[in-house]
């Protein structure tokens, strides 16, 4: 467990630090401060394009920072042979992954917690009352992206990084519609398609179901106990495709 | 400490003492290269044995073997076939600098130091004590603050060295640990070696350096080609031959 937490603290203080996350950050919250002017061009809806266009901003620049991290993680500690230095101590792989992820969901968490303050102070702002709901969503971002995350960490173990994050980013856009996808093919009664879209609701994470963007602008009411329930089903998946990455990871030769 | 089956597995710490500090005994490894999974043998039936308390030099030209038998010896990689050994109880008793060494670019000195010391559980009090004393003999403290991006070669090898002995290892394994060093560099990297002779540890080191191989090693080894082909004292190559570059030339090219 020691290990694992310095790892972590390690992970987080090397990611934290690295010039391209902050360059990423300030990039994202000069879109989020863009979202005024959409804004004030759509007739009397400031505050919820705000809040709409303020949440896709964090959302999409969140899953930057996440699937591009995650990727190099990993696999920079091999190229640059920092592995030989970890694994020639008493280091178990599973520590080395568990800590990798740890670390960067700190990373991450300053991360979204540093746009989302940002995006919900500018709302307040905009509405002249503050919204929790706002943070609510940043937190169901995270959640998603913690999925996203692990994924992939276990494509950095099986190939390159350039791939583990374009894979990445193909996990959250199908895990963002296999649920509509999977109610689309019932209606077509065909099972073959039927199937098809059952596997792949059944393997991808279902991150629409923790979306709650469409509640937080008003076009939905949320129902909080099935958004609990995904959010625990999130993590689990978290926990087993980090043992599956464990288990790729024990393989490996250096 | 053993690798592969052929091994014993490690013995009672009474019994540490009078095992070899390593013992390779015909060691095979074999890997897939290439699209097509082109089987290459690295190691061909490699046999040596390293005593407890001396210093002792793995010579040969480059892609000889050298760095995969330590690999092997610290479970980096797995032998294909035949045992290796170490007179130790476990990782946690054996330091490891590997080839051209890279650290984490947004760490200090002082930083990395403690984290390496983590990965062997000690608490916060002897850690502090050891990343102290190692930063004071690899004369590093006053860049300690100093992030390792901006460490020169001969300041990457010399915190390589010492986090090599963060856990006060009784087996050193050095890969080549004179190159990139300025004069004093090397002079310096050669007084830690002696030091640790002096404290009964027992350090292995590939180098192409000769002249070092010949002040430090009481005994050496040749590969070649996957092969031991010569291990001795540096005396009896010394009887064959003038210099022990003129030795290595005859034994290599025979």
């Amino acid at each position: 467990m020691r290990q694992v937490r310095a790892i972590a603290i390690n992970t987080f203080k090397e990611t934290i630090r690295d010039r391209v996350l902050a360059v990423i950050v300030i990039f994202a919250l000069v879109m989020i401060v863009g979202g005024l002017w959409l804004g004030s061009i759509s007739l009397g809806e400031q505050g919820r394009m705000m809040k709409d266009f303020g949440l896709a901003t964090v959302t999409g620049f969140g899953l930057i920072v996440a699937v591009f991290i995650a990727a190099g993680l990993v696999h920079k500690e091999v190229e640059k042979r920092t592995i030989f230095v970890i694994f020639s101590k008493p280091v178990s792989r599973s520590a080395f992954i568990a800590g990798k992820f740890l670390g960067l969901c700190g990373t991450m968490a300053v991360v979204l917690a540093g746009m989302g303050l940002f995006l919900f102070a500018l709302v307040g702002i905009l509405d002249g009352h503050v919204s929790g709901m706002v943070l609510l969503a940043v937190l169901m971002v995270y959640v998603q992206l913690l999925a996203i995350m692990a994924v992939t960490i276990f494509f950095s173990t099986l190939g390159s990084a350039i791939l583990a994050s374009v894979l990445g980013i193909c996990v959250f856009i199908a895990g963002q519609l296999s649920q509509n996808v999977l109610s689309l093919t019932r209606l077509g009664k065909n099972p073959l398609t039927e199937a098809l879209s059952w596997v792949i609701y059944t393997i991808v994470p279902n991150l629409s179901a923790v979306d709650v963007k469409a509640g937080v602008v008003g076009e939905q009411t949320l129902a909080w106990g099935q958004i609990g329930l995904w959010t625990v089903y999130l993590l689990a998946y978290v926990v087993v495709v980090l043992a599956l990455a464990a288990l790729v990871f024990r393989r490996k030769e250096f | 400490m053993a690798q592969n089956g052929q091994g014993t597995g490690s013995g009672a710490a009474t019994g540490a003492q009078s095992r070899p500090a390593v013992s390779v005994s015909d060691l095979h490894k074999t890997v897939a290269v290439g699209f097509l999974r082109r089987k290459v043998a690295i190691l061909n039936g490699v046999d040596l044995v390293v005593n407890q308390n001396e210093v002792f030099g793995l010579l040969g030209p480059n892609g000889a073997g050298k760095t995969t038998t330590v690999k092997v010896a610290l479970g980096l990689m797995r032998p294909s076939s035949g045992s290796i050994e170490l007179g130790v109880e476990g990782l946690g008793r054996v330091g490891y600098l590997p080839e051209n060494p890279y650290f984490y670019d947004y760490l200090s000195g002082r930083e990395f130091l403690g984290f390496c010391a983590r990965l062997f559980g000690d608490d916060a009090a002897t850690q502090h004590e050891r990343v102290e004393a190692l930063l004071e003999e690899v004369s590093l403290v006053d860049a300690a603050d100093t992030h390792l991006r901006k460490y020169s070669k001969g300041m990457l090898q010399r915190i390589g060295i010492a986090q090599a002995l963060i856990n006060d290892p009784e087996l050193v394994l050095l890969d080549e640990p004179m190159t990139g060093l300025d004069p004093v560099g090397r002079v310096e990297v050669k007084r830690i070696i002696e030091r640790l002779h002096e404290r009964g540890k027992t350090v292995l080191f590939n180098s192409h350096i000769l002249s070092d191989v010949h002040e430090l090693c009481s005994r050496i080894a040749i590969m070649c080609k996957g092969r031991v082909i010569w291990t001795g004292s540096v005396d009896e190559a010394l009887a064959e031959a003038e210099t022990l570059e003129d030795f290595f030339m005859q034994v290599v090219q025979a």
